[in-house]
């Protein structure tokens, strides 16, 4: 390990510069640009979203490190990217309409987009504890402020805060967990983590710091019993960045997570998997059956990814290469149909998020109708749709590593789900619609955003082996 | 003679009162300066530990130097937040912000 | 043979429903008359089947087989036996019946067609699907059409029954979600193949059998219903609109069924002889609290709803035995109800798109007026009952008599059921038909053209079956010969 001369790498970071620059670029556009000219920004950035996605594909297949060891490019990483890197598409896509409803037509809104996909890029791909944080607080801090982002707003500034001081609590103990690693295997980097933890002796410090770590990484990804916030932010959070909170940043957490646990403490297997094992059954229970009771849809979908969270922690007690590809293809699978469901949320408005204003919603917008019936199916995990792949997939890879409690305890919970998943086709199908307001047209990215998320909930259903044998393809070797 | 262990029962004890400063405090600002509180001890952690764990590298010390960064980048965005938020309410107490079902 | 019939047959409605969704809302002659014609094609298919079905042998015929996802084991598998034959000429007829039964819809026509089309595609499925990945994606892509079917163009408590209809069969489904997973890990090699686990049966510790028959049996018992999971069969039949409930009653309920001569009974064999008993005393309950509360009924649809409960249970009892005769009884009850109780609920709705109500006490005397529709109506009537001569009689006396050499006393009392419809139905005729005619309804036209036209082919099949049982008994006896060998009862 030398310090003295840095280990650059350009080109196994091109993705990341991609993003990098085009943010740094509409940032500084924003304030040159007047009047309609803005409107170039929005394209500009999903311009350079698409790129990053061919850097990343055309990266494929290659195994590389670079500065210092703290930086991989592997195909786990690049399977991620291209998870974050379609979710940030869709959502930049489907906001720009949005924006101009909500009157915060701002350039910002776009680079610190493309800033906290930068940060979850650099999750995914790095070998390193401090470059983990430090991509997650890159992330975090962006989505502190896009949860306040409609400034004017009272839910939306309420919603900013408290991301911010439940985020940075939890922060506070990924970084504790992170300091006492450094002092259990005198090191924060996950490779030689491992060698240490395959020894003998392992230091009561090492499974403070793995639980602390845990913690830390639970908030992001809303686990039980670290869930509170989601439902709040979801709530108050514009829908684009609810959307996109919902997908991204709790598939880098996971990223994460899937990289410590069972890449540097995969030997420990038996000992933290009794834990997530708990973790995961409440979580996917919680989530679930509080989503029951909820009226407004970013509430119903904020529970709906607790539960969801729940089902990749099982995919994660499964360990395995099995676990691994299937806790992939599931995030991969989800941001498909979460943010489809969101997209038809955005282009309802601010104003219609209770589950009454979907009445007959099909009657009126009959696209809409079908296709958000179709995400509330693949979130409720019915075939033939990427929400049962995923789901079959799961459950199956927890089957095989022996875990069959958990695997009915998850098919009984997908059961629960499908009530309440039911009960917005209800609304939307059965009921009369309540009122006679114009009906407006589809605007065309928000309407190509859903064509990219329906096209993707379908073929990941129908035809998913491709898609398998990717994620099959870009593990990293378990311990 | 003030070993590893001193600093980091220093570190414990600074954590835990950041802990106990999050939960009890209802102040918006004192908050975020437990969060720091939390920041710091897991800093005086990576310096001790360079110090005495591996003498001779400084990574752990490189480190805090990072943490400190965030923290502070933390701190500008935190302090917009509730400035935005006072603007609108007069009221920075955490308990008071309370639109959404908490 | 190289012809994909069978994808043919599942694939065609799945078009037509593409088309259907192409059309303009306004037209709907169109949109009725596309279903229409590509309902006709799998009935066409199906025809063309049974013509090239060759009865000596119970193997798989008209075999498919492609790769589809390798990762999960999967594969694309249709293919045909003495089983799937007739349930799949059952299914495209009952299918093309309803369709045009359903012309009088009126709201939503549309969608109503859309979903109607993609239930048959599932419903075929799930008769000719041999991998088990493909045949649960079959059981539940059928879910939801039906689902939006009753709930959208249903009764009063549609939204009620939908969910309840919904939620029930997804329950038994997830359990058998389990229970396929459970299989696939527990063979080596891994496979999804249903021919293949058949094969393999023999491998499977009975403690494993038990666990895994349990769960499966959730899943088909909901769905046929056996007692005490028929709850949500009277709820969704009546609310359902007429076309949902004939397609409910003469296809949905024989999946469960299929679903135990399928599956549970050669895959596992030691289950199936060990619950034997217990199935044939369930479904000894079936048949008498079935008959029991048709007794109790005014009202006509459900009356029918519950006759079903009755007449599944002869199926359950041939299926509990595990005797060829048995078995090709249960058969033939399904082939039979479904002809039978198919055309009982279309007439039904034939009388209450008319009358507007079921209550059968507001009639009276309506051969008068009614003869056409009223002669129609007995004849099915009779046919339920189990005259000689129709359908209905020549399934009950094969279940008897395969029964009744295990289960002496349990057969006993299921004839007495065989009594009590007897006695409900000729009370209906009598209530309905006979006695003083109700002036209320003289201004009731009489059966369609259509409505004629729909109930025909089902008639003609009751008495064919009924007069001359051979073919039939002929096409289905190599394969149930073969899955009572692999139980060895």
């Amino acid at each position: 390990m030398s310090w003295l001369t840095p280990d650059i790498n350009f080109k196994i970071i091109s993705p990341e510069l991609i993003i990098l620059i085009v943010a740094l670029l509409v940032l500084i556009l924003e304030p040159l640009l007047k009047g309609r000219s803005k409107n170039i920004l929005p394209h500009i950035s999903w311009i350079g979203v698409a790129l990053a996605l061919v850097s990343v594909i055309t990266l494929w297949n290659r195994e590389e490190l670079g500065f210092n060891q703290m930086f991989i490019l592997d195909n786990f990483s690049c399977f991620f990217k291209i998870i974050f890197l379609s979710g940030t598409l869709l959502v930049i896509l489907s906001s720009i309409s949005y924006l101009k409803e909500e009157k915060i037509f701002h350039g910002e809104y776009f680079s610190l987009i493309l800033f906290a996909t930068f940060g979850m890029m650099l999750m995914a791909s790095s070998l390193n504890l401090i470059v983990i944080f430090l991509g997650l607080e890159i992330m975090s801090l962006c989505l502190y402020i896009l949860a306040g982002f409609r400034r004017y707003d009272l839910k939306s500034n309420e919603s900013s805060m408290k991301y911010f001081l439940i985020g940075a609590f939890a922060s506070g103990f990924l970084l504790y967990g992170i300091a006492m690693l450094y002092g259990a295997t005198n090191s924060t980097n996950l490779k030689e983590i491992l060698i240490f933890t395959q020894g003998f002796e392992n230091p009561l410090f090492l499974f403070i710091g793995l639980g602390l770590i845990l913690v830390g990484l639970g908030f992001k990804i809303a686990s039980f019993p670290f869930h509170m916030w989601v439902p709040d932010v979801y709530e108050g959070a514009p829908t684009p960045i609810t959307a996109f909170i919902s997908s991204g940043p709790k598939a880098a957490g996971f990223s994460a997570l899937l990289r410590i646990l069972l890449f540097a403490f995969g030997s420990l297997h038996i000992d933290w998997s009794f834990v997530l094992w708990i973790l995961a059954v409440l979580t996917m229970s919680f989530g679930n059956v509080i989503a029951l009771s909820q009226t407004n849809i970013k509430r119903l979908l904020a529970y709906s990814s607790i539960a969801h969270a729940g089902y990749v922690l099982v995919a994660l007690v499964a360990g395995g290469d099995s676990g691994i590809s299937s806790a992939m293809f599931y995030l991969l699978a989800y941001t498909f149909m979460n943010i489809g469901a969101f997209i038809i949320i955005i282009f309802l408005g601010e104003k219609k998020v209770n589950l009454d204003d979907y009445s007959g919603l099909v009657t009126k917008y009959p696209i809409l109708g079908i296709t958000l019936a179709l995400f509330m199916f693949s979130l409720a995990g019915f075939p033939p749709t990427s929400g049962f792949m995923a789901k079959f997939y799961v459950f199956s890879s927890a089957i095989k590593s022996g875990y069959t409690g958990l695997a009915i305890i998850g098919v009984l919970n997908s059961f629960v789900s499908v009530y309440y998943y039911l009960r917005v086709v209800v609304i939307m199908f059965m009921r009369a619609p309540v009122d006679e307001v114009q009906k407006v047209p589809i605007p065309f990215f928000l309407g190509l955003a859903l064509l990219f998320s329906v096209w993707g909930t379908l073929h990941l259903g129908i035809l998913p082996q491709s898609f398998l044998t990717l994620a099959q393809n870009s593990i990293f070797s378990p311990f | 003679m003030i070993t590893l262990n001193h600093y980091l029962a220093l570190a414990s004890i600074l954590f835990c009162i950041g802990i106990y400063g999050v939960l009890t405090r209802r102040n918006a600002i004192s908050v975020l300066m437990s969060i720091e509180l939390m920041f710091n001890a897991a800093n005086i952690n990576f310096i001790a530990f360079s110090k005495f764990i591996t003498p001779v590298f400084l990574t752990g010390q490189v480190f805090a130097v990072f943490v400190i960064t965030i923290a502070a980048a933390e701190a500008t965005v935190a302090l917009a937040i509730v400035i935005l938020i006072y603007r609108h309410h007069k009221e920075i107490n955490v308990d008071k912000i309370n639109f959404l079902k908490w | 043979m190289n012809i994909p019939i069978l994808s043919y047959m599942v694939f065609s409605p799945i078009l037509g429903m593409i088309l259907v969704m192409l059309l303009k809302k306004e037209q709907v002659q169109g949109i009725r008359w596309v279903s229409a014609i590509f309902s006709f094609i799998p009935l066409i298919l199906s025809f063309f089947l049974l013509a090239n079905y060759d009865p000596s042998t119970s193997k798989m015929q008209f075999v498919e087989f492609h790769k589809w996802i390798p990762s999960l084991g999967a594969n694309y598998h249709l293919g045909a036996d003495g089983l799937s034959v007739p349930m799949l000429f059952l299914t495209a007829l009952l299918s093309f019946v309803s369709i045009i039964g359903s012309f009088n819809i009126n709201f939503r026509v549309k969608e109503y067609f859309a979903f109607f089309l993609l239930l048959e595609t599932g419903m075929l499925g799930v008769f000719c699907a041999l991998d088990f990945f493909l045949f649960y994606i079959f059981w539940e892509i059928m879910l939801v059409p039906m689902y939006f079917l009753i709930g959208i163009w249903g009764g009063p408590r549609k939204e009620y029954a939908a969910i309840k209809f919904f939620l029930y069969t997804l329950f038994g489904s997830v359990f058998m979600l389990v229970g396929i997973l459970a299989l696939y890990f527990t063979v080596e090699p891994h496979t999804l193949n249903m021919m293949e686990l058949i094969r393999r049966a023999p491998e499977l510790s009975r403690g494993f059998q038990l666990i895994v028959y349990v769960a499966f049996y959730l899943a088909f018992a909901i769905k046929v219903p056996i007692f005490p999971f028929h709850t949500w069969l009277p709820d969704a039949h009546v609310e359902a609109p007429t076309a949902v409930s004939v397609v409910l009653a003469g296809i949905l309920l024989k999946m469960g069924l299929y679903g135990l001569l399928r599956v549970s009974y050669p895959m596992f064999p030691k289950a199936a002889l060990y619950f034997a008993l217990p199935l044939a005393l369930l479904a000894v309950i079936n048949i008498i609290y079935g008959a029991l509360v048709c007794m109790a009924q005014k009202d006509l649809k459900k009356l029918v709803a519950y006759s079903s409960v009755s007449h599944m249970g002869f199926c359950v009892l041939g299926i509990a035995a595990i005797t060829v005769t048995g078995i090709s009884g249960c058969v033939f009850q399904m082939v039979s109800h479904g002809l039978i109780t198919g055309a009982l609920f279309l007439l039904v709705g034939v009388l209450y798109d008319r009358a507007h109500t079921r209550d059968i006490d507001a009639f009276g005397g309506l051969w008068v007026k009614l003869p056409v529709y009223s002669g129609i109506m007995t004849l099915f009537c009779l046919g339920s009952l189990g005259l000689p001569g129709l359908s209905g009689f020549v399934s009950e006396f094969m279940v008897f008599i395969g029964a009744f050499p295990v289960f002496k006393v349990i057969v006993a009392i299921a004839v007495l059921g065989v009594v009590l419809t007897a006695g409900y139905f000729l009370r209906m005729i009598q209530r309905i038909f006979l006695g003083e005619f109700n002036p209320k309804w003289e201004g009731l036209p009489e059966i369609s053209g259509r409505e004629i036209f729909t109930v025909t082919p089902l008639a003609i099949l009751m008495i064919f079956i009924g007069v001359y049982p051979m073919p039939l008994a002929n096409m289905i006896r190599a394969t149930m010969e073969n899955i009572v060998r692999l139980v060895g009862g």
